[in-house]
């Protein structure tokens, strides 16, 4: 006997609901254990005392990493590089896009078509050759370097997401700005970016939250704390042997509430993104 | 999407002769030579700082070169010895099971996850936020999270195990060899679930509902439905989320770098560590990083150039 429709339909959202709740125990698991264990004096991180709960909560451990480690400094870098390589890319991005979604000029498909290759071209392939032009160039451990290497990938994402948004914005609009006196500039200014701000807030977010979370970049060309950002100096501290869960721990709650709760806000602009554009949601 | 045809300015014919800088600004306002101008700074960081590192790379690959010193030339050297190091060899066996087993469970648990996230439900939007949290978290911080969660003494999952008598001694995640791989795919896996469902998720609100009435009304199965439109609509966001993932898991180092540093003996070991391991362990030889690069980079391409035209094609560039 085949099951009736209503009944294989409770079936599957009952199974439904069993996997989303341990998806949210796998998920959460982790979290909890990330907080926990900031929040517990050293007594009850390790040895034959340790806790799952800790029973005597303290902020004793995000005073530390606050306060006796440079961990202030490598925050500020991060928040530098951030902002800088953002501000930049936006603006390279801003322009780049708007020339080849409106511009006729020949090269533009071509160009198009390298935004995307550009793109997919993991770090990893490229912070060899880039380490070495930058040793040469004195750009190594400086956030100026740092926020060179970091446009590489940005521009290039940043661009095709805007040129989409700006291809969807009705030419007319902007061919009656132009025959009533307004330049490419000031069109662009005046019609094309305010149509297009919900893109260019995606296009922030990615980009800051590429400079907050990039790793290997940041490990490979800083050599002292003086350009170190969040997470090769968190990183750092594990080479070092300097093993303190407890503020560790603090410190990745720290890091993170920044781009978790911009990512929050942002979500549903920032899922379309994430595919370059290939999911219209 | 709006069809763009490109408008030129239009310029009333009748005006008499131009001063010089109305020509300078009439020059400058073309339709080319603005092109060029806006375009100027995006080319200029895209050749600086992805086409010549790249190909310099490609350079470096023939050379022995250490930092800040000019390389020799010693032709395929680099290649010949990599190609002999049964390092080399683990390395590509670890990069086959990490990526595909990586990326075969962030399929099956994100693609479940947007089937059950689209169901309706008491606080679905909050389950769905909750559930993309870790895409959202810097991947160093997740990592030094696991690693916290893995360690031997006073770790979450030993201390859980031997708090409720389940084992007697201790189990090293990280440094077991049969085990380490494993565990690290776990976190591979934790981290990287939410893209897919997220992109998943978006693809299954796209399909029309009229298309479910009507396969109900001819008597379609649930499982009929789910395979015929569900599955058959998603395929092109399957194809674009796989590839992506595929790049990104490959070529990311953080977790392995963390969690196990390529160890125990080689046994995590991945390219892009090896390649650091090469380029910046203490000898610094640039040459060999450069290489062990390029090997991986052959597969990369097959990616980036079937990407490169999906993407172009669902944009209407091409």
């Amino acid at each position: 006997m085949t099951l009736s429709m209503t009944t294989s339909r409770r079936l599957v959202k009952g199974v439904g609901n069993v996997l989303l709740l341990l998806m949210l125990l796998w998920t959460a698991i982790p979290f909890y254990w990330m907080v926990a264990t900031s929040l517990k004096p050293s007594k009850e991180i390790y040895g034959y005392e340790a806790t799952l709960i800790p029973q005597n909560p303290t902020l004793a451990n995000y005073a530390t990493i606050l306060w006796d480690t440079p961990y202030m400094l490598f925050l500020r870098n991060s928040v530098t590089v951030a902002v800088a390589s953002t501000l930049l890319s936006i603006i390279a991005a801003t322009l780049g896009a708007y020339a080849i979604a409106r511009l006729n000029f020949p090269g533009r498909a071509l160009m198009a078509r390298g935004l995307v290759v550009t793109y997919l071209v993991p770090g990893s392939l490229l912070f060899i050759p880039l380490f070495a032009l930058f040793s040469s160039l004195r750009l190594t451990d400086s956030l100026t370097g740092l926020t060179l290497a970091y446009l590489g990938a940005d521009v290039p994402f940043c661009t095709w997401l805007l040129l989409g948004y700006f291809r969807s914005v009705p030419v007319e609009l902007e061919e009656a700005a132009l025959v009533d006196g307004c330049n490419r500039i000031s069109a662009l200014i005046r019609i094309v970016l305010p149509l297009a701000l919900p893109a260019i807030v995606v296009v922030i977010f990615f980009s800051f939250t590429r400079a907050w979370n990039e790793f290997l970049y940041a490990h490979v060309f800083t050599s002292t704390n003086q350009a170190r950002t969040i997470t090769t100096g968190l990183a750092n501290f594990m080479n070092e042997d300097v093993f303190f869960w407890g503020p560790l721990m603090a410190s990745t709650i720290i890091s993170a509430i920044l781009p978790v709760a911009m990512f929050l806000i942002l979500q549903r602009g920032v899922v379309q993104g994430l595919t370059l554009g290939g999911v219209k949601g | 999407m709006a069809t763009s045809t490109p408008v030129s300015i239009p310029i009333p014919s009748s005006r008499p002769a131009l001063s010089w800088q109305e020509r300078v600004q009439r020059f400058l306002l073309r339709d080319s030579t603005l092109g060029y101008l806006f375009l100027f700074p995006a080319l200029l960081i895209v050749l600086g700082l992805v086409a010549y590192p790249f190909v310099n790379a490609v350079l470096m690959t023939f050379q022995e070169k250490t930092a800040g010193a000019p390389g020799r030339f010693i032709g395929l050297a680099n290649y010949r010895e990599l190609l002999a190091n049964p390092v080399f060899w683990q390395t590509v066996w670890n990069m086959l099971v990490y990526t595909g087993l990586g990326v075969g469970l962030k399929f099956c648990i994100g693609l479940s996850m947007a089937l059950v996230l689209n169901q309706e439900r008491f606080c679905n939007n909050l389950f769905r936020s909750f559930l993309l949290i870790p895409w959202a978290i810097p991947t160093l911080i997740s990592a030094l999270n696991w690693r916290w969660i893995y360690d031997d003494a006073s770790g979450l999952i030993n201390n859980v195990l031997v708090r409720f008598n389940l084992i007697e001694e201790t189990i090293s995640w990280l440094s077991d060899p049969n085990l380490a791989m494993f565990s690290v795919i776990a976190v591979v896996v934790w981290q990287g679930t939410p893209f897919f469902t997220m992109a998943f998720l978006a693809g299954l609100q796209a399909i029309p509902r009229e298309l479910y009435e009507a396969a109900e009304i001819d008597g379609a199965s649930i499982l009929q439905q789910f395979w015929y439109i569900t599955i058959a609509r998603l395929r092109p966001i399957f194809i674009t989320a796989v590839m992506l993932s595929t790049i990104w898991t490959s070529s990311g180092i953080q977790f392995v770098y963390i969690l196990t540093n390529g160890g125990p003996a080689d046994r995590t070991q991945i390219f892009p560590m090896l390649s650091f391991t090469y380029a910046l362990g203490g000898a610094q030889r640039l040459g060999m990083g450069a290489t062990v690069s390029l090997f991986f980079f052959p597969v990369l391409v097959i990616f980036i150039f079937f990407l490169t035209r999906r993407m172009l094609r669902e944009r209407g560039e091409e």
